[in-house]
């Protein structure tokens, strides 16, 4: 039973840190005021690259680099239209998310099945070896390890820097923004680029920490995951790290399940993440809609054309 | 939206939106139309003032219109030529390739036509919520829904009835699985605050997951092999196919639903009211209009065409439930309206487009040994182009 707990908790963290890195990137993007339902692109098209940098370089750091320029590339696109064209942001994240399926699938076919030097699993000498605790937080790749950090990082950038207000900024009183001579539609280009790598690096950790393979549409739906943890979360880089895991853990749960022989049905089991977030919602309801951005909060009334 | 060229004033995005939403001939001209037009939208009286050059530039806008839509195309398919030479292929073969197995036999057109049914549907499920000012991304969804339903009554009852009868019970179990789906999105919407474009997405998943828990294990056909799926459709319940081609009638009840749909936005008390709600709901509170049960009817009619989307793709075309029945169906059909900026008549031809370069993928695939998800790219450039160059029409208005 307790070795139960460990592996889902475990797997958790492993299977979670890649939607934390895409919810995180969302947060800073939805954060200035624009939500990118490309998220899922920006980590296949992370996923991809990484693994072909991978392969060619032979350096899994090049391909996370690789992967957040890749990300980064895709949530530009998503950024030009709707920041300097007023594009529906719905509409331009899905077109983005197609966009991405199709290039990687042209050029990732060639990577399927490819053997790369991935990032391995290290043990942290020492905190490893501590029952419950080491195995599921100090037993695991490089990337998760800075996960670990990128999260408060994320929220100190918000919270605590000057950067971090403008981002807000932008999100909440954007008028504010040009009175004091700032461009609102830098900080929202910034934002949503930045938060773009982000998920990149989550569909990097995917394809060459996480899964150590390369096949078409890898991601399914962790990006449109991420954009519900961040919702979730209440636009809260913490609490999105925690919602990660707890994300993690309801797609950890029923692969060790049935590793130890009970035949569950995984499906109910991987519902149970969109359940909670619309339980969530409906139960903070109007809590959560205060905790939005402003501005992200005209995006989401705004008449349809 | 506080940009620099918001901040000049409401009057500087009034004088934008007339040039736009017309397409004129050229900026002076409309330029004078400037003060006449902000007028018009919802207040029908006014709009009869400024007839005649209405009429004269909603013909040069739809010249316009059709220039920008070949140039997008042009744009897309150049980007899309570097993309393959950068593959390696041979974009000449593919494309030779392409044309000649999609648009030169009959068996793919009649496969267009097949695709363009639950995508056209689909897509009116996003205009009728639009109409009201809802973001309806729950196609997707609604569609996978509406095919479980279709799916539990085939499989429950398609060879103990008549063929006609299931098929009557499998249209409305469709819609109004369809119509549960969307309107429990407008519940929560309405009581508990929750944004329907948030909740739609999210229950997207949920739908998709009962189809795979649903076809893995208690409606799996025992008697199946490999891959999980239900026992088929008895054959006296599936679709009838139109004459001796291969198109089943999914088309005429998505065209017959499209023609519905316009008429009932056009020219009923209910479509007129949906546009006051969407084009400023405060006022329509304050007017005194049912907004709550306005939007509710919304969401219901648009997730019960979904559901009758899923119906016509099952009951047409697949006869089982499987994983990937819908292959994004519905977010391709969200695009659609998009393209087709929820104009329930220019959607028709948004759907068949996308449902031609769908069909084109599967050219890719056999033909030029390319991965048949490729011609997303297309799409997406497309899209792109489109939503680039046309959409300040008038989300650039009040909304931001």
């Amino acid at each position: 039973m307790s070795s139960l707990v460990v592996d889902v908790l475990a797997g958790a963290v492993g299977g979670g840190t890649a939607i934390m890195y895409a919810g995180l990137g969302e947060t800073i993007s939805e954060r200035a005021g624009v939500i990118n339902l490309g998220t899922e692109g920006s980590m296949l098209g992370g996923a991809l690259a990484a693994y072909a940098a991978t392969a060619t370089s032979g350096s899994p750091w090049v391909g996370v680099l690789a992967g957040m320029g890749a990300g980064a590339a895709l949530a530009g696109v998503h950024a030009v239209l709707v920041v300097a064209r007023k594009a529906n942001q719905f509409a331009s994240g899905l077109t983005v998310m197609f966009f991405a399926l199709g290039l990687t699938s042209l050029f990732g076919a060639a990577y399927v099945g490819r053997q790369i030097h991935a990032l391995n699993p290290w043990k942290v000498p020492g905190l490893s070896a501590i029952p419950w605790v080491g195995p599921i937080l100090f037993d695991h790749d490089p990337l998760t390890y800075i996960s670990f950090a990128v999260a408060p990082m994320v929220w100190w950038l918000l919270y605590k820097s000057r950067v971090g207000l403008l981002i807000r900024t932008a999100g909440e009183h954007s008028e504010v923004l040009l009175v004091h001579g700032y461009s609102t539609n830098t900080v929202r280009y910034v934002s949503v680029i930045a938060g773009g790598g982000l998920c990149g690096l989550g569909g990097a950790q995917l394809s060459i920490a996480y899964s150590n393979a390369w096949f078409e549409n890898m991601t399914v739906g962790r990006g449109f995951i991420a954009v519900a943890l961040v919702i979730f979360a209440t636009w809260n880089p913490l609490r999105v790290m925690a919602g990660s895991y707890l994300f993690g853990a309801a797609l950890a749960l029923s692969p060790a399940l049935q590793a130890r022989g009970y035949g569950i049905n995984q499906f109910a089991l991987d519902a149970i993440p969109f359940v909670v977030t619309i339980l969530v919602l409906a139960v903070l309801g109007k809590r959560t809609l205060l905790a939005a951005p402003d501005e992200l909060r005209r995006v989401f009334e705004t008449r349809a054309a | 939206m506080a940009e620099p060229r918001a901040a000049g004033g409401p009057q500087i995005v009034a004088q934008f939106k007339p040039e736009d939403a017309t397409g004129g001939g050229g900026a002076v001209a409309t330029a004078t139309l400037a003060p006449e037009v902000p007028v018009a939208p919802g207040t029908p009286g006014a709009s009869a003032v400024p007839a005649a050059p209405a009429v004269e530039s909603r013909l040069t806008g739809i010249g316009r219109g059709v220039a920008r839509w070949a140039a997008a195309l042009a744009g897309a398919i150049a980007i899309f030529t570097v993309l393959l030479l950068l593959k390696g292929a041979n974009p000449a073969s593919v494309y030779s390739n392409v044309w000649t197995s999609t648009f030169t036999n009959q068996p793919s057109i009649e496969q267009i036509f097949v695709k363009a049914a639950p995508l056209l549907l689909g897509a009116l499920a996003v205009v009728v919520p639009a109409r009201a000012g809802l973001v309806n991304v729950g196609g997707e969804g609604q569609i996978v829904i509406g095919a479980v339903a279709a799916g539990g009554i085939g499989i429950s009852l398609g060879d103990r009835l008549g063929g006609g009868l299931v098929m009557i019970l499998m249209v409305v179990a469709s819609m109004a699985a369809g119509a549960a789906w969307a309107g429990l999105a407008a519940v929560l919407r309405l009581t508990v605050g929750i944004n329907e474009a948030v909740s739609t997405l999210l229950m997207n998943y949920i739908a998709l997951d009962l189809l795979l828990y649903l076809i893995y294990s208690p409606w799996k056909d025992p008697h199946g092999t490999g891959q999980p799926t239900t026992a088929p459709l008895a054959d006296t319940a599936k679709l009838p196919y139109l004459g001796t081609t291969a198109v089943h009638v999914g088309i005429v009840f998505a065209l017959i639903a499209t023609a519905v749909v316009w008429l009932l936005l056009r020219y009923t008390t209910w479509g007129f009211r949906l546009r006051v709600i969407g084009g400023n709901p405060e006022a329509a509170r304050r007017a005194g209009l049912p907004v709550a049960l306005l939007l509710l009817s919304a969401m219901l009619v648009g997730g019960a065409l979904a559901g009758l989307g899923g119906m016509v793709h099952y009951a047409g075309v697949e006869y089982k439930l499987r994983t990937g029945i819908t292959t994004n169906f519905g977010y391709i059909a969200f695009l659609a309206s998009w393209l087709a900026r929820h104009n329930p008549v220019s959607v028709v031809l948004a759907a068949l487009a996308l449902a031609a370069i769908t069909v084109a993928g599967d050219s890719l695939q056999l033909d030029s040994a390319l991965p048949a998800a490729t011609v997303n790219i297309l799409m997406g450039l497309v899209l792109i182009a489109v939503l680039g160059w046309t959409t300040r029409k008038k989300s650039g208005g009040k909304a931001r």
